[in-house]
C-alpha cells in the first residue's frame, strides 16, 4: 500500500517523458512537413505531458502529507512533526521535488503554447512545441534517473530529519521559490520561438512578438522572486541586509539582466525592424543563462546559502548548458547572417540609440556579474587555490552601470525615434530636469551631503516627472476617464513606464537604506535599557515556547521612544528536533519611513547580545518592485487582447485567399 | 520675446541650481570615514556564506572585529591588518579581490568587458551606414504587387 504513491509519481513523471519525446518528434515533423501531423495530437501530447507532471506533483505532496517514508524523497527532507503548511511546501525544499516542481512548470508553459497553436499550418508554433519537447526530455529525464524523488525505500524510517530549518521558518517558502521557478522556466518559451525561427529561416516580427510576449510574463515573474527572494533574506537571514551578491542571487539576476536587455531591444525591431540577429542572442543567452544557474544552485560548485544539495545532476545540467549553447549558437551561425537587419540606427540621439546604450549597459552588467560569480570557481578548478569575489567588486561595478543605466531611463522614453533634436529634448525635458535640480539642490541645503543619494534622487526624480508630463501632454482631456483609457490602450508604453517608475522607488530605496543606515551591536542585561536611534531599547525577559518540530526562545526587547512604548520585538531562537545548529529569526518593525531591525547576537536567561539596524526607506524595496513586476504585467495584458482580435480578423483573410 | 525669455531663464534657473547643488556637495563635509568598518568589509566571514565580516551576526566575525579594532588601536596600517588576516586564512579571506595575483586577471576581464563594448559602440557610430538598394527581385516583387492592386475588381475591395 505504501508503495502506491512512489509508483504513481514516478508513473506519471515517466508519463511527462514519454509524451516530451512524442511531443519533440511531432513538433519536428509538423513543422517540416505540415500535412503529416494532425494538430489534435500535438495538442493531446502536450496535455499528456502535463498530466504526467501534475501526476507526479500530487503523488509527491500526497506521500508527503501522509508521512508516507517508503518513498525516498519523503524519508530526506519530511518529519512528522513538521506543521502541514511546511509539509506542502517541503515539496520543493530539496533538489528532487523542485526539479519536479520544474516540469510540472515547464509543462505547464507548454500548454499554454500548445492552445495557442491553432493549426499546424502554424509552423513557427509547432517548432516551438518540439523544443520544448526537448528540453521537456532532459528535465523529465533527470526526475526519472539521477533526481529520482521516488524511490521506494527497503526499509522505509519511521521518521525523519526535516527540511532545512530555513525552509520550514517562514511564509515566503510558499511563494519566492514557485514564482522563481516561473520566471526561470519560461524562458524556454522565448528560446523555443528563437529555435523554431532559426530552423525555419524565417526572421521577422512573428517570432519576435511571440517571444517577447511570453518573455514578458517570465520577467515579470522573476522580477517578482527575485524581490521576494530578497525581502526574504531580509526577514530571516538576520544579518540586516537583503542582498550578499551570493553566487545563487547572482545566477538569478544574470538572466534578469539579459532578458530585461531584451525586452527593450525588442521593441526596436518591432518599430524600427532593426537588431534582429541581436535578438536572437539575448534570447538564446538568457535560456542559457537560466540552466547555468540552475546548475550553480543545484550542484555543489559553490558555497552559498542556498547549497541545500547536492548530487549527480550537476554534470547532467552542465552537459545540458553546454548543449543549449553550443546547438544554440551554432544554429544562429549558420542561419544568423541571413536574419540579420539590414537597417541600422542612424544616429546616436534617437530612442533607439538610447534603446542600444541601455542594451550595452545592461550586457556588461551581466557579463561583470557572471565573471566575478564563475570566476572563483574556475581559478578553484585550475590552480586549487581559493579566492573570493564578494560585495565590495560587484558593488564597484554595479554601482556606475546602474546610474547609467538609470539615467537612460531617464532619457529614453521621451527620446523621438530617427532623430532628437536638442531643442525637442530640451522642451520635453526642461521642466523635468528642473524640478529634479530642485530637489537636489534642496537636499544638499537640507544638510545632505552624501553624493550618491543627491544624485539618484536628482535621476530618479527627473525621470518620474518627464513620465507624469508625457502622461500629461498626451492625455486628451485631463479627466481620470481619459487617463484610464490611455493607460489602458497603450500598455507596452505605459506598462513599461509604470516598472521604469518602480526601478525609480527601489533605487530611491537601495540608496536611502544604506547611507544612512544606521547600526550597533548592544550586550543587555535583564531589565537593562540602551539608547539606539532616538529609542530607548530594554531587554524585558525572554520567553519558551514548545512547538511541534521546534523549541523556540522569544527575546522581549521594548523599544520606547520619550517613555512611551511603541514595540515590542520579538526576535528569536528557535532549536529544531535534530538539528544542532539554533536559527535565529530577527525581529523587523516596517514603516513607511523606516526599519527597526533586531538581530539576536547571542541569548541567554538573562543576558542578550543585540544588532540593531535602522533604515530609513526600505519598505519602498518591496513596493517598487512589485510595481515593477506589475508593470510587466500590465504590458502583457495589452497584448494578450491584441493577439485576440488578431486571431478573430485571421480567417477573413484565409477565405479571401 | 515671453518664449525667448522663459528659455533662457530655465536654462539659467537650471544652471543655478545645479551650481548650487554642485558646490554644497564638494564644500560640505565628506561622509565620514569608519576605518574599522570599512576594513572589516573587505574581509569574508568565514563560518558564513557569502557576507562579510562586518555584515556577519556570528561569533566568528565578532572576534574578527575586536581583532581589527586591537589592530588599529596598535598603530597598524590597513596593508598590515589585511595581510595579517590573509596570512592567518589564506587569499579566500579577501571578499575584496585585490588588483593583483590570481585575482587580476578578473578585473583585466570585467574592466575589458566595459572597454571593449564602448569602443564598438563609438566605432559604430563613426561608420556611416551604407544605404542599401533593394535588389532586382524585391523590385519586381513590389512592381508586381502594385500591378496587381491597380488591375484589382474594386468590389473585391470591400472588406
Amino acid at each position: 500500500m505504501n508503495t502506491v504513491l512512489p509508483s504513481a509519481g514516478w508513473s506519471g513523471a515517466m508519463l511527462g517523458l514519454a509524451a516530451s519525446i512524442v511531443l519533440a518528434l511531432l513538433g519536428f515533423r509538423a513543422q517540416r512537413n505540415p500535412d503529416r501531423v494532425r494538430h489534435a495530437r500535438l495538442r493531446v501530447t502536450a496535455w499528456c505531458m502535463l498530466g504526467g507532471a501534475v501526476l507526479s506533483m500530487s503523488a509527491l505532496i500526497g506521500a508527503l502529507v501522509t508521512d508516507n517514508f517508503a518513498m525516498s524523497y519523503v524519508a530526506e527532507v519530511h518529519s512528522r512533526s513538521t506543521p502541514l503548511f511546511f509539509t506542502i511546501t517541503s515539496a520543493w525544499a530539496s533538489l528532487g521535488g523542485s526539479l519536479v516542481l520544474w516540469t510540472l512548470v515547464l509543462a505547464g508553459y507548454t500548454a499554454v503554447v500548445a492552445r495557442q497553436v491553432r493549426s499546424v499550418e502554424d509552423r513557427l508554433g509547432t517548432g516551438a512545441l518540439g523544443v520544448m519537447g526537448v528540453v521537456g526530455i532532459f528535465f523529465f529525464g533527470l526526475v526519472t534517473t539521477v533526481a529520482n524523488p521516488f524511490t521506494i525505500m527497503a526499509n522505509p524510517p519511521a521518521d525523519g530529519p526535516g527540511a532545512n530549518p530555513l525552509l520550514r521558518d517562514h511564509i515566503m517558502v510558499a511563494f519566492h521559490p514557485p514564482m522563481l521557478y516561473l520566471g526561470f522556466v519560461g524562458f524556454t518559451v522565448p528560446f523555443a520561438f528563437a529555435m523554431s525561427a532559426l530552423l525555419l529561416r524565417r526572421g521577422g516580427v512573428d517570432w519576435l512578438r511571440r517571444s517577447r510576449r511570453a518573455g514578458l510574463v517570465a520577467w515579470s515573474f522573476l522580477t517578482g522572486g527575485l524581490v521576494l527572494g530578497a525581502w526574504w533574506s531580509y526577514e530571516v537571514l538576520g544579518w540586516g541586509g537583503y542582498w550578499a551578491w551570493d553566487p545563487v542571487e547572482n545566477a538569478a539576476l544574470i538572466p534578469w539582466l539579459v532578458a530585461t536587455a531584451f525586452l527593450h531591444s525588442a521593441v526596436v525591431q518591432v518599430k524600427r525592424g532593426m537588431l534582429q540577429s541581436w535578438n536572437f542572442v539575448l534570447v538564446l543567452a538568457t535560456f542559457a543563462l537560466t540552466i547555468l544557474g540552475t546548475f550553480l544552485t543545484r550542484s555543489s560548485v559553490v558555497v552559498s546559502v542556498h547549497s541545500f544539495s547536492q548530487s549527480a545532476v550537476g554534470p547532467a545540467l552542465l552537459g545540458f548548458f553546454v548543449l543549449v549553447l553550443g546547438g544554440g549558437f551554432t544554429l544562429f551561425a549558420l542561419r544568423g547572417e541571413r536574419m540579420a537587419s539590414l537597417s541600422r540606427p542612424e544616429r546616436l540621439a534617437s530612442r533607439e540609440g538610447v534603446f542600444l546604450v541601455n542594451n550595452l549597459l545592461l550586457t556588461v552588467f551581466a557579463f561583470v556579474v557572471l565573471t566575478g560569480t564563475v570566476y572563483p570557481v574556475l581559478v578553484e578548478a585550475v590552480t586549487g587555490a581559493q579566492v573570493s569575489v564578494g560585495r565590495p567588486f560587484f558593488d564597484r561595478m554595479a554601482v556606475p552601470l546602474s546610474l547609467g543605466l538609470l539615467l537612460a531611463m531617464g532619457i529614453g522614453p521621451f527620446t523621438p525615434y530617427r532623430h532628437a533634436t536638442f531643442g525637442v529634448m530640451w522642451m520635453r525635458l526642461r521642466i523635468p530636469l528642473l524640478i529634479a535640480s530642485s530637489a537636489a539642490a534642496a537636499m544638499v541645503l537640507a544638510g545632505v551631503r552624501d553624493p550618491g543619494v543627491v544624485l539618484v534622487m536628482f535621476l530618479v526624480t527627473a525621470s518620474v516627472t518627464a513620465t507624469v508630463r508625457q502622461l500629461v501632454v498626451t492625455v486628451p482631456h485631463p479627466r481620470p476617464a481619459a487617463v484610464w483609457r490611455l493607460l489602458r490602450s497603450q500598455r507596452a508604453y505605459w506598462g513599461g513606464q509604470l516598472a521604469h517608475l518602480g526601478v525609480a522607488v527601489v533605487a530611491l530605496a537601495i540608496v536611502s537604506s544604506s547611507a544612512f543606515a544606521q547600526r550597533a551591536t548592544v550586550t543587555l542585561e535583564r531589565g537593562a535599557s540602551a539608547e539606539f536611534a532616538g529609542y530607548s531599547v530594554t531587554f524585558e525577559k525572554t520567553e519558551r515556547h514548545e512547538l511541534s518540530d521546534r523549541t523556540s526562545t522569544d527575546a522581549h526587547i521594548v523599544l520606547r521612544e520619550g517613555g512611551r512604548v511603541v514595540r515590542v520585538a520579538e526576535p528569536r531562537l528557535g532549536v529544531f528536533a535534530g538539528r544542532p545548529q539554533a536559527v535565529g529569526q530577527p525581529s523587523v518593525w516596517p514603516g513607511v519611513a523606516q526599519d527597526v531591525y533586531v538581530a539576536l547576537g547571542a541569548l541567554e536567561d538573562n543576558r542578550v547580545v543585540l544588532n540593531l539596524y535602522r533604515y530609513p526607506l526600505m519598505s519602498w524595496l518591496w513596493a517598487g518592485g512589485a510595481l515593477v513586476a506589475a508593470g510587466g504585467f500590465w504590458a502583457v495584458s495589452g497584448r494578450l487582447r491584441r493577439k485576440k482580435t488578431d486571431e478573430e480578423a485571421a480567417p477573413e483573410v484565409v477565405s479571401r485567399a | 520675446m515671453r518664449r525667448l525669455l522663459v528659455r533662457w531663464g530655465s536654462g539659467l534657473l537650471l544652471v543655478v541650481l545645479l551650481a548650487v547643488t554642485v558646490i554644497g556637495l564638494a564644500g560640505g563635509p565628506g561622509r565620514e570615514t569608519d576605518r574599522a568598518y570599512e576594513l572589516e568589509q573587505r574581509l569574508r566571514c568565514p563560518v558564513c556564506k557569502s557576507v562579510s565580516v562586518a555584515d556577519s551576526p556570528s561569533d566568528t566575525a565578532q572576534a574578527m572585529r575586536q581583532v581589527v579594532r586591537d589592530q588599529i588601536a596598535a598603530g597598524r596600517t590597513d596593508d598590515q591588518i589585511i595581510d595579517h588576516f590573509r596570512a592567518r586564512y589564506g587569499g579566500w579571506v579577501l571578499i575584496d579581490p585585490p588588483m593583483s595575483g590570481r585575482t587580476l586577471a578578473l578585473w583585466i576581464l570585467s574592466l575589458a568587458a566595459v572597454a571593449s563594448s564602448t569602443t564598438w559602440f563609438v566605432l559604430r557610430w563613426r561608420r556611416r551606414p551604407e544605404p542599401v538598394e533593394p535588389s532586382t527581385e524585391d523590385r519586381e516583387m513590389v512592381d508586381a504587387a502594385l500591378e496587381e492592386i491597380r488591375t484589382r475588381d474594386p468590389i473585391e475591395e470591400q472588406p
